[in-house]
């Protein structure tokens, strides 16, 4: 199951933040703190997991993806594969991509509800709702 | 740029953009949050973009973390308007703000089940999403059966058909009654010959949630998986939308591999045949290209395949092949390639037997240890240490040694572990183990555990030609300038020992040792000095003929502490002096430490635990689970020296009874003396450990010496269980041995310091064994805490007659949520449990929790981690609001002031972070002795509310185990429960200790604890059980 998905910002600010497990608000800014520290202290060109226990608790791991000026993590329990993940949050990239032509962190911003329904297409309660980006932003369309 | 469509929400985000800092970003929301505050209160006016435009600023200012704590009314109105743009917001923001248990969501169950019923496309979508995300057990219990209906009606689209299956698995998941089995398991197959792909992917989900509960029940949908597999693999009507870099559906093919390994074989020989042709092809037609996405998709799929080779338990040709593939893949470019190769070669070599395979990846994977990615040097640190045997030992452990003085830091203490368990497993001589371990302890002396140094003096002890090698390298060690303390003790035990051994050596007569081992005396803890103390008494009574000028410098010392605080150290010193003043009766009383019975090792069964930590609930990881302990319980009867293993009993000299009785009436005073030495339990665990190591040696002995017969055993006994780490089971006779127990059960790891450690963070384990793991997520706020426990079965067959009972203390209101009875295979059910916090005080609540696993009734009494440092909110202040405060408390009960002796000696900044952990924000500077330390706090309970707590520490840098606290607070029994708590932290610090269940409020002072301080305390009573 995916636990939460975040999008934040090269210096921390929270873009897009869902979690799957409700989490109190506090919880919730200190989990995309530690997050934070984690990948901002991390190299370009290694791999893109982090060891994730201990901060979220037993059976966790995270993947991520840096690119430009944001961060597109993914956190989620030993019964997804960490790969299939990571092609996941390709695809929710790729989608965001088609939607905002050439999409820079800006889009994002001021896109906030349209981020949450393209999300919602595509994890649905922790689950992998939808792979194919095409789909995807079908469904986006027909809802407006 | 798209633009959302409300302007007024893009406007509010500019504004926050615009904010330079914090605090003007906090005033433009605050001003947001009144402004929408003021436009809820009369509604009247408020149109439906105005309110749909409200809700969204109010989940954009959630999201920057601020509690919005009203308006989820509007929210949760909205889904019932009339129009799509506001039903939508209703949906989407109900389910990010509110949780499933939340009174509001109740209300719209009825218009969510009209909308799911209902001929609206797009509004069954927005709820079957809602209930998809927070849906609770109300929802599954009245909107199941609509929601299958959606899931195989043919009139639906694909679009709600998908979200209805995944819909269906969250339902399923709150309430496991709402999919009859019988009826569903033939629909289930019938949803896997869907053509849609969307559809089938969300329906592997479901299958997989189903299986992982009742594989039986879902048999008919094994071999639709392979059909699925097939039909992607060799790309058949796989559409283009579904091709993601030229790979059929990575996900669904994980998906489906993923659903297989939840049936425990495959038994018919024509299903079995197509499925290893598919894996064949996988596994072969993978290559590592330039696409990096291309690349993640195709090992996405090959990676689960490997896995699903592992749990069919393929021929070991395939095996073969998989190693061959894994090796390539941990020396590719490719970061995310090679870590996943290291974490599957790990796994592999617990399921099969691949080792000899593995091993020509030696080479390769010590390179990985340097990989400029800490988690690709984790990896390669587990699979090294899984890899190695008595063949690779001596070149792994030399590696691990040498990376150890550039590891992080973060990883030292996990790799010295590691190095000390391999080097003692594998050793192929015992010299080169005790040269390792000695390394370890110079490089790493701070990583190194207790665990590790009393294991090396277990060894030298019990061979004897390994005696004056070990004596004569702790020689070498003590003339390095600045050495580690715990390379002090063990130096000092092993010279003491077996210093005599090296007489005719230059620098090793008895006064050259006792001379450069007291060098070290005036900068070492209490807990050294005990050592240190018997060190000196065992050189006295080797030096024959005795130096007379060497006996009065050591009994000078043994004067001066005999008034020493320590109540330990004191003890000790009044002991030896009189003990050596015996002249040739001393020569049988210190005589030699007998050798140790054989056993487990305490490192590896810490290492074991360590391991199934992260216990992953699949059937691989089950199995390799049952394997590592078959290991273990090989290693354990292999005898370490060819000596067969003795019992207990057979090492205690025990005087007869008769002639112990006789000396009883003549000298009595003295075996008081002795009878309370083995008794006092006077350190707390680490220290306890080494009491009773080193409380046999003055005891041990023949019938001459004053010994009551119950302490010689019931000494040894504690020394066994204590170093063993399994409960100490004091019995008269001791002549169980330590390895059988009644209850048959065990729990991975040490049930203790899994709660120590969640005193000071909020979540993780807090019990284990075999069959079930509970785990617990905290969240505090102000005198409330609301916990979770999380009762995982790891069995493929159900835990039943569950039950928790919670035994909290009185300043607690604990209610505990309805536990189930049964939890089903594989599955983890969350039980919330909310704590109010009445008034200050350091009792620990208990959990008693019970369940029954086939036979077997198990019964565990657990501290649960309400403590009350959780009711502590750290604040700052400033030297202006701190000293009026701190005068205006003046003297007790309110301001109370101690002096604590016998502290752990800890630099100054570590215990500044120390209190900083408990949430005692402590103020750097603003006490104007740099000697002291100044810190503040806010406790809450319901009695005194918010109350500041101030607290100041004033060392004393000449004597470091002492120190002044004073602490203040408004209310006089907080100011004393906060004292004793501080008290107790400075003084026990809890570390990788295998002690027996510390209690919690053991007495901080080196005083023997009497039994009625404790009983008061139920954690405490309890903890004694456990």
């Amino acid at each position: 199951m995916i636990r939460a998905v975040m999008v934040m910002n090269t210096q921390g600010k929270p873009r897009l933040t869902k979690f799957y497990d409700f989490q109190s608000v506090e919880k919730q800014q200190e989990l995309i703190r530690s997050v934070f520290g984690v990948l901002c202290s991390r190299a370009e060109n290694v791999s893109n997991f982090v060891d994730f226990d201990s901060i979220f608790g037993p059976d966790t791991r995270l993947v991520y993806k840096h690119l430009a000026t944001l961060y597109f993590v993914f956190v989620f329990d030993s019964s997804e594969n960490e790969l299939a993940m990571l092609d996941l949050i390709q695809v929710f990239v790729e989608t965001l991509d088609k939607c905002f032509k050439n999409v820079c962190e800006l889009d994002i911003v001021f896109n906030y509800t349209k981020m949450h329904s393209i999300l919602d297409e595509i994890v649905f309660g922790g689950q992998v709702l939808e792979t194919s980006s095409a789909e995807v932003i079908k469904a986006v369309k027909s809802i407006g | 740029m798209a633009m959302t469509g409300m302007r007024g929400l893009s406007v509010f985000i500019s504004d926050i953009r615009n904010c330079q800092n914090k605090e003007q970003e906090r005033l433009r929301v605050d001003k947001e949050l009144g402004n929408i505050r003021t436009r809820f209160k009369n509604e009247k006016g408020l149109t439906p973009y105005e309110k749909k435009k409200y809700v969204w600023k109010m989940l954009y200012i959630y999201m920057l973390g601020y509690d919005v704590d009203f308006g989820h009314m509007e929210a949760v109105s909205l889904i019932s308007a009339p129009k799509y743009p506001e039903k939508q917001v209703g949906y989407i923001v109900t389910s990010s703000l509110l949780n499933e248990n939340h009174d509001f969501l109740r209300l719209a169950i009825n218009t969510v089940r009209n909308d799911i019923i209902g001929r609206n496309e797009t509004f069954q979508c927005l709820a079957l999403t809602m209930v998809g995300n927070i849906g609770g057990r109300e929802f599954a219990e009245s909107l199941a059966p609509d929601v299958q209906k959606l899931l195989i009606s043919s009139s639906c689209r694909p679009l709600v058909r998908k979200k209805a299956a995944l819909c269906l698995l969250r339902l399923y998941r709150k309430n496991p009654d709402v999919v009859n089995v019988d009826g569903w398991a033939d629909r289930m197959a019938q949803l896997l010959d869907e053509r849609d792909l969307g559809v089938l992917t969300s329906s592997t989900s479901l299958l997989v949630a189903l299986v992982s509960n009742n594989h039986e029940a879902y048999w008919s949908c094994l071999q639709k998986c392979v059909k699925i597999l097939e039909r992607l693999a060799r790309n058949q009507d796989v559409p283009q939308e579904y091709t993601y870099y030229g790979i059929p559906s990575p996900w669904l093919q994980v998906k489906t591999m993923r659903a297989l390994q939840y049936f425990p074989t495959i038994e018919d020989p024509n299903i079995r045949r197509s499925l290893f042709e598919v894996l064949q092809r996988i596994l072969m037609g993978t290559d590592v290209v330039k696409n990096v996405n291309k690349n993640n998709a195709s090992h996405a799929v090959l990676f689960e395949a490997l896995a699903l080779v592992m749990h069919l338990d393929a021929e070991k040709e395939m095996m073969s092949q998989c190693v061959a593939l894994l090796g390539k893949f941990i020396a590719v470019r490719e970061p995310n390639i090679r870590y996943l190769g290291l974490e599957n070669m790990t796994r592999m070599l617990r399921v099969t037997d691949v080792q000899d395979v593995i091993k020509r990846h030696q080479a390769q994977i010590i390179t990985s240890l340097k990989d400029p990615d800490i988690s690709i040097r984790k990896r390669a640190l587990d699979l090294l240490y899984g890899m190695c045997d008595v063949s690779n030992a001596k070149d792994i452990v030399e590696e691990l040694l040498q990376y150890l003085s550039s590891a992080d830091f973060a990883m030292r203490e996990e790799l010295s572990l590691k190095a000390a368990i391999l080097a003692e497993k594998f050793a192929p001589d015992l010299s080169w183990y005790v040269d390792v371990i000695l390394q370890l302890i110079d490089k790493a002396g701070d990583f190194v555990s207790d665990d590790i140094w009393f294991r090396v003096v277990q060894f030298v002890t019990n061979n004897e030609d390994l005696q004056p090698y070990a004596a004569a390298k702790a020689r070498e060690y003590l003339d390095k300038p600045a050495i580690h303390e715990t390379m002090v003790k063990v130096s000092a035990y092993l010279l003491g020992e077996f210093g005599h051994l090296l007489a005719r050596r230059s620098g090793c007569s008895p006064r050259e040792l006792f001379s450069i081992i007291h060098e070290k005396l005036p900068t070492v803890s209490t807990a050294t000095i005990c050592i240190l103390l018997s060190t000196y008494a065992k050189i006295l009574m080797h030096t024959q003929p005795p130096d007379p000028e060497l006996q009065n410098q050591i009994w000078a010392i043994f004067n001066k502490y005999e008034s020493c605080i320590d109540a330990e150290i004191q003890q000790r010193a009044v002991e030896y002096f009189a003990l050596s003043r015996k002249g040739a009766a001393l020569m049988d009383i210190l005589a030699e430490m007998p050798k140790f019975p054989e056993r487990q090792s305490a490192l590896i069964k810490k290492a074991e635990d360590t391991e199934t930590d992260a216990a992953e609930q699949s059937a691989i990881r089950l199995r390799a689970q049952q394997q590592t302990s078959n290991a273990l319980v090989v290693t354990d009867q292999r005898p370490a020296n060819g000596t067969p293993p003795v019992t207990q009993l057979s090492l205690v000299k025990v005087p007869s009874m008769a002639s112990n009785a006789d000396h009883n009436s003549r000298d009595q005073g003295l075996t008081e003396a002795n009878g309370t030495l083995s008794i006092v339990d006077p350190q707390p665990p680490p220290a306890d450990l080494l009491g009773d190591l080193l409380g046999t040696l003055a005891i041990e002995g023949p019938p001459g010496a004053s010994v009551q017969p119950g302490d010689g055993i019931q000494s040894e006994h504690n020394v066994i269980s204590g170093l063993e780490g399994l409960p100490n089971e004091v019995d008269g006779t001791a002549i169980v041995p330590v390895e059988e127990h009644t209850n048959s059960i065990q729990p991975i790891g040490n049930t203790a310091e899994r709660f120590h450690s969640l005193c000071s963070k909020d979540s993780g384990v807090l019990y284990e064994d075999p069959y079930i793991q509970i785990g617990i997520k905290a969240e505090w706020r102000a005198h409330h805490g609301r916990l979770v426990l999380f009762l995982g079965n790891k069995n493929t067959s159900p835990l039943v007659s569950v039950q928790a009972v919670i035994l909290p203390p009185s300043h607690l209101k604990m209610e505990l949520s309805l536990v189930p009875e049964t939890i089903p295979p594989r599955a983890q059910v969350q039980c919330p449990l909310e704590v109010v916090n009445l008034r200050p005080s350091r009792d620990i609540a208990v959990l008693d929790f019970s369940y029954k696993f086939g036979t077997n009734m198990v019964n565990v009494k657990l501290r649960l981690p309400a403590v009350l440092n959780k009711f502590l909110q750290p604040i700052s202040v400033s030297p202006d609001e701190f000293f009026p405060q701190w005068r205006s408390l003046s003297g007790p009960p309110l301001k109370l002031q101690e002096v604590v002796r016998g502290v752990r000696v800890l630099p100054l900044l570590e215990m500044a972070n120390l209190f900083n952990s408990f949430r005692l924000m402590v103020s750097p500077g603003l006490d104007p002795n740099p000697n002291n330390l100044v810190a503040s706090t806010t406790f809450y309970s319901e009695n005194t509310r918010a109350m500041l707590c101030l607290l100041r520490i004033e060392t004393d840098p000449a004597d470091r185990t002492q120190l002044r606290m004073t602490i203040a607070s408004g209310d006089p029994t907080l100011t004393f429960e906060l004292k004793e708590f501080i008290k107790e932290q400075l003084v026990y610090i809890p570390t990788a200790s295998h002690a027996p269940a510390p209690t919690a409020t053991a007495p901080p002072v080196a005083q023997p604890p009497s039994t009625s301080t404790a009983s008061n305390d139920p954690g405490a009573l309890l903890a004694g059980l456990l």
